[in-house]
């Protein structure tokens, strides 16, 4: 078994790295052709990936080690939202009290309303306190999660659902709700579906996603320095 | 493009360092977003190799970002047990603050261009 060599390829970071590229590639084509929004990159690209690990009877930790070449890219990716914060940094400046509005109004509702709805259709409190931390950036989240007595491993699931659900859901409301201003566009985009949000936004150019970025850092940096204040007056207004 | 990545490399790294030294909430590629940020406003200009290198990882974002989304394979057990409550907590609060968020922001920045 073990010499088998059509096994020994197949479990090789060769065929990894190509099942993630292809996946990718088919992802695009059917977002190009079908024109359909819900149908956005990430998700296709992580179901295919996810198909292809199961099909080929891949261990999933093997797989993520083989495409760190590609997952560290997100790294840099992720300082380069700078260019675009740059490029709009006169029309942010403009728009600080709507921005700083938006973020304080819409981060507690997110949260609130989360929790809110998590505890009414039953879910416990190890899972509502990570529920609390999935709308921020994942390496926010997932230690953020840990501190406030949730489950980190389950947090990165969350943010992720998030991301992709909330992408997909987000320009058929945002055009429903008449949300034209690609401001406002971006905003949404980063506050709800964070990082995912915030690559469907520069689809949208350069203005929704600069706004999309600054939100998600923002929401980010805010939620991490306010949640755990938040939980520690609730648990001295309860005992 | 090499010397835009490499400009990059060097903010994520300024970032990892200030994680470590004094900003723990913060994840360091988010510390080396404001480095890079604070480096543009004080050069006054975007230089074009940082230019390039940003619109090439921009145009694979969604590939860098399905990588990390794969995870959902590991956290099956308790999102399995919850799944009514966990998936109807999210998606019922993305449907009230979408619209929100958006809404809001628009709103406030029409009421303020009035202002003008």
């Amino acid at each position: 078994m073990m010499t088998d060599p059509l096994l020994q390829v197949i479990h090789s970071p060769v065929i990894a790295i190509a099942l993630t590229l292809a996946a990718f590639l088919c992802a695009v084509w059917l977002y190009r052709r079908s024109g359909w929004l819900v149908l956005q990159p990430v998700l296709v690209t992580m179901l295919i990936i996810i198909g292809g690990i199961r099909l080929l009877g891949l261990d999933y930790q093997a797989y993520r080690e083989a495409v760190v070449p590609i997952s560290w890219l997100l790294g840099p990716a992720t300082v380069a939202l700078a260019v675009p914060l740059y490029r709009n940094v006169r029309r942010i400046r403009q728009a600080l009290w709507p921005v700083m509005l938006t973020l304080l109004v819409g981060g507690v509702a997110i949260v609130a309303l989360t929790l809110l709805f998590a505890r009414w259709l039953g879910a416990d409190v190890p899972v509502l306190m990570t529920l609390a931390t999935k709308s921020v950036t994942m390496p926010i989240a997932m230690p953020l999660a840990e501190q406030l007595g949730g489950i980190a491993a389950l947090a990165a699931v969350l943010v992720m659902l998030t991301g992709v659900a909330g992408t997909a859901m987000l320009p058929p409301l945002l055009n429903l709700c008449g949300v034209q201003h690609p401001a406002a566009r971006g905003m949404a985009y980063g506050m709800n579906a964070h990082a995912v949000g915030t690559a469907r936004a520069l689809e949208e150019g350069d203005e929704c996603g600069a706004f999309a970025a600054l939100a998600m850092g923002a929401l980010g940096a805010l939620t991490a320095v306010l949640l755990p204040l938040a939980f520690l007056l609730w648990h001295l207004l309860l005992d | 493009m090499i010397k835009g990545v490499l400009l990059l490399l060097v903010m994520q790294a300024g970032g990892a360092l200030l994680q470590q030294l004094c900003l723990p909430m913060l994840p360091g590629p988010v510390i080396g977003l404001l480095l890079l940020l604070v480096l543009l406003l004080v050069l006054g200009r975007i230089p074009q190799c940082l230019e390039q290198a940003s619109a090439v990882l921009f145009q694979y974002l969604p590939l860098l970002l399905a990588v990390p989304a794969t995870g959902i394979l590991l956290g099956g057990d308790v999102l399995l047990a919850q799944l009514p409550a966990i998936s109807g907590g999210l998606l019922l609060s993305l449907l009230f603050c979408i619209p929100l968020c958006g809404w809001m922001m628009q709103r406030l920045i029409a009421a303020e261009t009035d202002d003008d």
